[in-house]
């Protein structure tokens, strides 16, 4: 019974920790409409701030408080809210979302090097000692950390809902001109929002940073909010004491499996099962949310739509492309850079641009953001290695196939929701992935999992050279079926839903179906990259397709153009090049990237001024001025054509 | 048989008969505190255009959002040709032969407005289907299958019989020509002849118009008229929401009159007009110009941007 009850306040100490966590989420949300990634990444700086502060430079924790609490996380709110969201609105809805991830990976990146990973950081409790009650020894820390949080959650629920300035926070994302009209500056309104989000995140950081036994660590810290992330989505990111309680069951839940549950497990699941925690919630969460309603918001994407090569115009590219793969291939046969091949490197590029063209159909083209790509891929590459022994084409089917089922399965349950409930499984999965499948020892191998080159009935294809080839005429065949999609039936379908969801379902298709069809494809693609990759790499280990780089390429297609195969390619060739040259500031490069190109839904390749056309390109047409009158009306004729058309 | 019926006063409860296309019967919708709808009641015949106006902040959008789906009711029945479609989907309404148009424009901005048109004109069409797969493939023969000389199917594509359609559409809300411009960039009153021109590309038995005539000069108003008359004359149920009190009277076979979400009164154009609860509530004081009864519209045009959320904070500002 102790037991029980120690776990319970253990549990409980650990949801109000998330809590505040979670109600930061929701306080940015309500008053900005932004989910901000960042959140766990700020908490993660408050966190090793603080601990500079006390334990390096010896200052009192009262004023480390409010040098990180107060100072740092208002400052630095105020900035993200002036520089880096207000000019994004009005952009697209999955800007915002690339613009908070940036910043995750830009703080992570920082903190990589300002406090090296390899240094055992251990933040001291702000009050030490402990006391016993009914049996059972509970530390002072554990009742400041509920403490705070219940303080945080009455005193965030009052301003809210009864204070003029917690009306003007509700109603800033509503409508902020008609705010604007009442005298009241949303702006200031979505800066206050921000700067409180931050000073939440910074909380929760510093009051969880003691709980952390071994030391606080600079992926964990950062992802340590996912537990929030249920939470914050069972107050369906809006009700603050509902998020609360969520936080506080989550805790408790956890805390009761991993003291009841994983020790009855095999040991190697144990990890998997710490890990995958978070996830199961978040699903649990996302499942039992009520579907959204489908609102016509009159929003109509004003984007200029990039042009889309026809048939033989890509076919024709492609084969320029394998032409120039060839040369590549045999005159850099034996070029070697930093003791690896070119054509290896060069392989890694075309593999990772397979799955930048799997965002370009699912981000690019139908508008949900996917954050656990590298995850498909992760997944491709062990299917690959153990299917008929490695290096076999019924390894990539089989990645291609397995990868596409498990998409479906995970976008099943966030159609009926809104993109943004997609990009929060997707992460949640990716984490999960990485810190329980991926880095069990069990999966690939304590030195990782041996793939073979892929082996044709009378084709060696064991070389480099023939491995790179293999590689381009697999890219080549994707960008081609990318640009056929788009071009298809199926494409018009992708686009449509992505601009007006009411529209879609008013003409008489399926959102659900169409949404789940295109990440199952994705997902099957970058599983084949990920196969790709294998045989190229030979190799692969437990740290390949970590969430970190998976988001960083996500960024890197974003920057350079997420609806364009080039864009794919560019993004791929950058993220390589990028990596072997400075791979422990790959993420701030990101980061400052998606900051600079801003709302430019196009990227660098959608802006005009970078526009050349080549002299055999024809102008596109529908380039004239549509303005004026409508010709005659031929109402006679439009009376049946419809019927004619459908039938 | 709305047109039989003399002018009634609110709470109304139509009755179905087998030429009603659309029936609603008790619709009650409240956000939060305020009642978008109170007890709505309509129907719409095969055959004939119904008018449905009434004051900003009437009710008449988030009855067009109840009617297609987009909004659940708190209480009360929609019926589409006798069938209770009250739990559907959006997209199950549609396939039934529903189709409608925004207040606020809802295109496929990205797409140009012949690819609008052949969303609406596909939507029936299983795109995993081998037949229209192998379409993607370049070395496919385009244009239109044929099986002793009658045309099979609907491909896709740049002169296949779904884009010739969709080009005949466009001409028919007179955008003849301008299929190939990206529909984002037209000017409104165009833009929502794009509109137009998908939901007839749907086959549809009942259209519902969400002030289609804003953003359109008179002549253009007028083709409107005689297109809308034309449509209701080829069998279709047209339910019209409209501030042109010229265009309503002179094209509506039957008219109900929505306000503080109920409805009001019903009626022809004629009982409407002289109907002094509709005058009080909406219409003004009748006047007669040059031997012309016509009725003072008192509220002014809405502003574009209206929309559910806007009519709620309408309805409470009341």
């Amino acid at each position: 019974m102790s037991n029980f009850l120690q776990f319970t306040v253990f549990g409980i100490m650990l949801g109000a920790g998330y809590a505040i966590a979670a109600t930061g989420l929701v306080v940015t949300y309500t008053t900005s409409g932004v989910f901000n990634f960042a959140q766990g990444a700020v908490g993660m700086i408050a966190a090793f701030g603080y601990w500079e502060l006390v334990s390096a430079h010896h200052v009192p924790v009262l004023a480390a408080l409010v040098i990180v609490l107060i100072l740092g996380a208002s400052i630095c709110g105020a900035f993200v809210e002036r520089v880096l969201m207000r000019r994004l609105h009005g952009a697209s809805a999955e800007r915002p979302v690339m613009v908070t991830l940036g910043l995750m990976v830009i703080l992570t990146g920082m903190a990589t090097i300002l406090w090296s990973p390899t240094t055992q950081r251990t933040v001291e409790p702000m009050i030490t000692g402990q006391f016993s009650l009914v049996g059972i020894n509970i530390q002072v820390q554990y009742v400041l950390i509920i403490a705070v949080a219940i303080a945080v959650a009455i005193g965030l629920r009052a301003l809210f809902y009864t204070t003029r300035t917690g009306y003007a926070l509700r109603a800033v994302v509503d409508d902020p001109e008609l705010l604007g009209m009442s005298g009241v500056s949303p702006n200031r309104m979505s800066q206050y929002g921000w700067i409180l989000g931050f000073m939440m995140a910074a909380l929760s950081g510093v009051l969880l940073a003691p709980t952390q036994t071994t030391g606080i660590n600079i992926e964990a810290m950062t992802l340590l909010v996912v537990s929030g992330y249920a939470a914050a989505i069972v107050g369906r990111l809006k009700n603050i004491p509902v998020t609360f309680a969520a936080a506080i069951a989550i805790g408790l839940a956890e805390n009761y499996v991993l003291n009841y549950v994983e020790p009855h497990l095999p040991a190697n699941l144990q990890t998997d099962m710490t890990s995958a925690l978070p996830m199961v919630f978040l699903f649990i969460a996302l499942v039992t949310l009520p579907s959204v309603r489908l609102r016509a918001v009159g929003r109509l994407t004003s984007m200029k739509a990039p042009r889309v090569a026809g048939g033989r115009e890509s076919l024709v590219a492609g084969a320029v492309f394998l032409v120039v793969a060839v040369v590549v291939a045999f005159a850099f046969a034996d070029t070697n850079i930093k003791g690896t091949t070119l054509l290896t490197l060069g392989g890694m590029v075309l593999t990772l641009a397979i799955v930048g063209l799997s965002l370009v159909l699912l981000t690019g083209y139908s508008g949900q953001v996917s954050l656990c790509q590298f995850s498909f891929m992760g997944i491709g590459a062990f299917i690959m290695g153990k299917v008929a022994g490695g290096g076999s084409l019924l390894g990539l089917i089989a990645a291609t196939a397995i990868c596409a089922g498990v998409g479906a399965l995970i976008a099943w349950p966030t159609v009926r929701l809104s993109d943004l409930y997609l990009a929060l499984a997707t992460f949640a999965f990716a984490d999960a992935v990485a810190t329980g499948f991926f880095s069990d020892g069990h999966i690939y191998g304590a030195g990782g999992l041996m793939v073979g080159r892929i082996v044709l009935p009378g084709l060696s294809l064991g070389s480099d050279t023939a491995e790179f080839l293999l590689v381009a005429v697999f890219f080549v065949l994707c960008a081609w079926l990318v640009l056929a999609i788009r071009r298809s039936l199926f494409g018009r379908r992708l686009v449509a839903v992505n601009d007006s969801p009411a529209a879609y379902a008013t003409v008489g298709l399926d959102i659900g179906f169409t949404k789940v069809a295109v990440f199952a494809i994705a997902a099957g693609m970058a599983g084949l990259a990920g196969g790709l990759y294998a045989t190229v790499q030979q190799i692969v280990g437990t740290t390949d397709f970590d969430i970190f780089p998976g988001i960083i390429f996500v960024l890197f297609v974003t920057i350079w153009s997420i609806r364009t195969v080039s864009g794919a390619f560019l993004a791929a060739l950058t993220y390589v090049v990028l990596n072997q040259l400075w791979p422990s500031s790959i993420g701030i490069f990101a980061g400052i990237g998606i900051i600079l190109i801003g709302r430019a839904a196009g990227g660098i390749l959608g802006i005009e001024a970078l526009h050349v056309r080549l002299p055999w390109v024809k102008a596109p047409s529908g380039t004239s001025d549509p303005s004026g009158h409508l010709t005659a009306f031929g109402g006679t004729a439009l009376a049946t054509e419809g019927s004619r058309a459908a039938g | 048989m709305p047109q039989a019926e003399s002018t009634t006063n609110a709470n109304s409860t139509a009755t179905a008969t087998t030429t009603d296309v659309l029936t609603v019967q008790g619709v009650a919708v409240r956000f939060g505190g305020v009642a978008a709808l109170s007890d709505a009641n309509l129907t719409v015949r095969a055959g004939t255009v119904t008018g449905l106006i009434g004051p900003n902040g009437a009710g008449k959008t988030t009855l067009f959002n109840v009617i297609s789906g987009l909004q659940s009711p708190d209480r009360g029945t929609v019926r589409l040709l006798g069938t209770d479609i009250t739990a559907m989907k959006p997209d199950r309404r549609a396939r039934l032969g529903l189709a409608r148009t925004f207040q606020r424009l809802e295109l496929f901005g990205t797409l140009s407005a012949a690819e609008n048109v052949q969303v609406g004109l596909e939507s029936s069409v299983k795109w995993w289907q081998w037949r229209h797969v192998k379409r993607a493939f370049p070395w496919t023969k385009r244009g239109v299958p044929t099986q002793d000389g009658v045309p099979q199917g609907e491909p896709t594509g740049p002169g296949s019989t779904a884009a010739t359609t969709a080009d005949r559409l466009l001409e028919g809300v007179g955008l003849g020509g301008l299929g190939a411009h990206q529909s984002s960039a037209m000017p409104t009153g165009l833009a929502r002849m794009v509109e137009l021109a998908r939901a007839l590309a749907m086959a549809p038995k009942i259209l519902l118009l969400d002030e289609p005539g804003s953003g359109l000069d008179d002549a253009e108003s007028q083709a409107l008229g005689e297109l809308l008359t034309t449509l209701a004359a080829g069998g279709m149920g047209v339910l019209l929401v409209e501030h042109d009190m010229e265009l309503v009277m002179r094209i509506c076979d039957y008219i109900y009159v929505l306000d503080f979400g109920d409805v009001i009164a019903s009626g022809t154009p004629d009982e409407i007009r002289r109907d002094p609860m509709v005058q009080a509530a909406y219409l003004g004081a009748v006047t007669e110009v040059d031997g012309v009864e016509s009725a003072a519209v008192q509220e002014p045009s809405p502003k574009s941007g209206t929309g559910p959320e806007d009519e709620t904070r309408q309805v409470g500002e009341r």
